[in-house]
């Protein structure tokens, strides 16, 4: 009985409200948790920048960078071994929270919803991309990820004798990420803010960051989650979300297609509502923030689960506890 | 020498008609409460929704705008968020049916015919007079008669419903429909819809629909409630403010519940359950609900757009200004709608099947009006469907004349008894 009542109590919560602050907190100790001595790991799956000076772990993709910045035959030397140990790091690390690292954890994240909390103060609308842009526009973030990987090898290997790349170009994600130069800024430095003019490749590398944070700051006031959209770790985490213990489940049959479900969805997908075939309903863009299951009023047909347990399910009461109350309603209570 | 003008005529015609609806009325009503043994008290409320008004009186507030509607996919939660007062005017008298013959060809369904003479002849629910009539473009009958606006006297706004609603070129069409139908209310009522009102409005039927949910959720148990009584309650929803509508259905599902606890069913445990769909049943067309459950059957579940459809899905805002809530309202009734208007309609069908396990259904009692081609096109999908899972499927049609019943009764009869003894037979 008791069981029970904590999943009542649970189903009817209203969770963006216990992820705001569960993100508040991720946000300190992500960019302050260093000077405290936390530490937390170097192959962590999201934006925990090693650029910020009070950042207590680093994100993977810095490393994956730095260790095939390598040649083909160090990669397939003992050094190789290495490299899958810290991607065995990051599994690990990821496969707890699936890609609620993104709605929950990542400082990078926060700061977006944050910008559109302030979008909403200012009574802004927001943009969505149409169905045809969401699906040109999606792939961008693969192609990021493809090139992180590839250009790093290409500064040390030549491809089909190709000319090797500049060594400028290392880290070449960092270089343009925008979490390297708008995170340090909450500890109060600006260093990031800068152009490197060693040489051509450094300089448009740089400047292309610059860009990046200028969009970021743009992009994310006018659609709410808008750089994860082009995200590579989002990418990356998706070709392992299958296995993650953190699940996302649809029971299609239950299922009416009302679409509150893809309205409230803060990176605009559609096929949590449309989609009535698939079981496991994470998509590569989403960030199981599950806002869905909240916007739910069908009993079951959107559930959270760990492996097979039921975290958060969507239910009538909780559906109507979240968005049928009001203050100024007038009529009967009851 | 005395000249029959037409004026004599519409009132002769209108003064027949309405003494006509008036015994019509009553009769339903009398076969419904009398016929029928366990009365629930809070039936009461409803019953006395459908009671003939006076001549002269009007339900409805007198200092607002009365907006109809001729179908459910008119949003009112705008209607009510623009102070003005919402009705749904589909028709299910027979009396207004021959009116509304006067302006059409013959094939053409009586919920039509219906509803087109009782605006003519203003034998509205309640006394309505309307201020606007919204008609939206759903069945080609129905639009097609917002083109008798001069004859009949009376302004119509065509509300354009795309034809499918998965593209999310439809829902573009119908967003913008919507929102041009926003400044025809405000123009018509002259007041602006704000932030503060939509919201409260649409609370307010967000409050109803959970009170309809519960009732729902009431009758998924061993039955106590018929579901021509059912039918009454999400009928009065129609043009009742929704607010007392709301609180006495709370109070009819607390009996319900009351009733529950102490295994007051109105049948036995080897009564047919049955789900009603297809042509809509609206009061006092309830012949079909009436017969089933006269049958010894008890219909447990309707997808009708005179009740699940009408109420079932509730909105969900984001950001609680107009630009994110007028789209979520709109939302609300495209997506949703499981009306055969839209093609695919797959979403029916699916509604149906879980319904027939959630509502432990034993059959499915299917329903098209004479002239209805589209609730009568999908019949044969459905129908198939439900076969193929096992449930036995009756196809009645209908018309309004009462006259017609003996065919109804003996076809529903046989049905019942197969599932009787298929029952028994478990």
């Amino acid at each position: 009985m008791q069981k029970f009542k904590i999943k009542k109590y649970i189903d009817n919560s209203n969770v963006s409200r216990f992820r705001f602050w569960i993100q508040l907190l991720s946000f300190f100790i992500f960019v302050y948790g260093g000077y405290f001595f936390i530490e937390i790991g170097s192959r962590l799956p999201m934006f925990s920048c090693p650029y910020v000076q009070g950042s207590p772990g680093g994100c993977y993709l810095i490393g994956v960078q730095h260790e095939l910045n390598t040649t083909w035959s160090s990669i397939f030397s003992p050094r190789g071994i290495s490299i899958l140990k810290s991607l065995g790091i990051f599994l690990i690390f990821f496969l707890f929270l699936n890609k609620a690292w993104c709605g929950y954890v990542c400082p990078l994240g926060t700061l977006q919803d944050w910008i559109t909390r302030l979008r909403k103060s200012l009574g802004f609308s927001f943009v969505r991309y149409g169905e045809v842009r969401f699906k040109k526009l999606k792939v961008i973030k693969y192609l990021i990820l493809f090139l992180l990987i590839l250009i790093p090898l290409a500064i040390n290997n030549s491809f089909f004798g190709a000319p090797k790349l500049p060594h400028g170009m290392h880290t070449p994600f960092c270089q343009i990420c925008p979490a390297r130069i708008i995170l340090p800024l909450f500890n109060g430095d600006t260093s990031q803010i800068f152009v490197d003019f060693t040489d051509r490749s450094t300089i448009i590398m740089t400047s292309l960051g610059l860009i990046v944070a200028a969009i970021f700051f743009v992009g994310s006031f006018v659609k709410k989650r808008f750089f994860c959209f082009f995200c590579p770790m989002s990418a990356l985490q998706f070709l392992f979300s299958k296995i993650g213990f953190l699940r996302l489940i649809k029971d299609g049959d239950k299922c009416t297609r009302c679409g509150n479900c893809s309205r409230v969805c803060d990176v605009g997908i559609t096929a949590i509502a449309d989609d009535i075939l698939s079981k496991n309903i994470v998509k590569d863009d989403c960030m199981m923030c599950f806002k869905c299951v909240e916007a739910c009023p069908e009993e079951g047909a959107l559930k959270v689960k760990v492996v097979s347990f039921d975290l958060f399910s969507a239910t009538e009461e909780g559906f109507f506890k979240r968005y049928g109350q009001d203050k100024d309603y007038e009529g009967p209570k009851k | 020498m005395h000249t029959i003008t037409d004026n004599d005529r519409y009132n002769r015609l209108k003064k027949t008609s309405t003494i006509h609806y008036n015994m019509e009325v009553n009769q339903v009503l009398a076969e419904i409460i009398d016929d029928f043994p366990h009365q629930l008290a809070g039936m009461e409320y409803f019953y006395n929704k459908f009671r003939p008004v006076e001549e002269g009186k009007s339900l409805y507030p007198k200092d607002k705008k009365l907006i109809a509607s001729m179908c459910i996919h008119v949003p009112v939660e705008i209607i009510h968020a623009l102070d003005a007062t919402a009705v749904r005017i589909c028709s299910g008298a027979y009396s207004a049916d021959a009116a509304g013959s006067d302006f059409l060809p013959a094939k053409i369904c009586p919920m039509v015919k219906s509803t087109l003479g009782a605006i003519y002849l203003d034998m509205l629910p309640g006394n309505a007079n309307p201020d606007l009539i919204i008609n939206p473009t759903t069945c080609d009958q129905k639009k097609k008669i917002g083109e008798l606006d001069e004859e009949i006297g009376k302004e119509f706004y065509v509300l354009e419903v795309p034809p499918s609603k998965d593209s999310e070129e439809a829902r573009q069409y119908w967003h913008r429909s919507v929102k041009k139908m926003v400044k025809k209310i405000e123009k018509v009522t002259g007041n602006r819809l704000t932030r503060r009102k939509l919201k409260k409005s649409i609370k307010m039927i967000s409050r109803a629909q959970a009170e309809f949910r519960r009732f729902m959720r009431l009758r998924k148990n061993a039955p106590v409630i018929y579901g021509k009584d059912a039918q009454l309650v999400t009928n009065a929803y129609f043009f009742d403010d929704i607010i007392e509508w709301t609180k006495n259905l709370s109070i009819l599902n607390d009996e319900l519940e009351e009733r529950i606890k102490q295994k007051a069913t109105v049948v036995g445990p080897r009564a047919p359950r049955i789900l009603l769909t297809g042509s809509p049943s609206i009061f006092p067309n309830m012949r079909t609900p009436i017969l089933v459950e006269k049958l010894g059957g008890v219909v447990v579940y309707e997808e009708f757009c005179s009740s699940s459809r009408m109420l079932s899905d509730s909105v969900a805002v984001d950001e609680w200004f107009l630009y994110d809530m007028v789209p979520a309202v709109a939302d609300r009734y495209l997506k949703p709608s499981t009306c055969p208007n839209f093609t695919p309609n797959d979403d029916r069908i699916r509604k149906i099947l879980l319904a027939m396990k959630d509502y432990k259904v034993d059959g499915v009692v299917y329903q098209t009006f004479t002239g209805c081609q589209l609730y009568d096109m999908e019949s044969r999908q459905i129908g198939q469907k439900l076969e193929k899972a096992g449930y036995p499927v009756l196809n009645v049609e209908l018309d309004y004349n009462p006259k017609d019943s003996g065919q109804l009764t003996t076809r529903l009869e046989a049905f019942m008894e197969s599932i009787k003894d298929n029952k028994r037979k478990k």
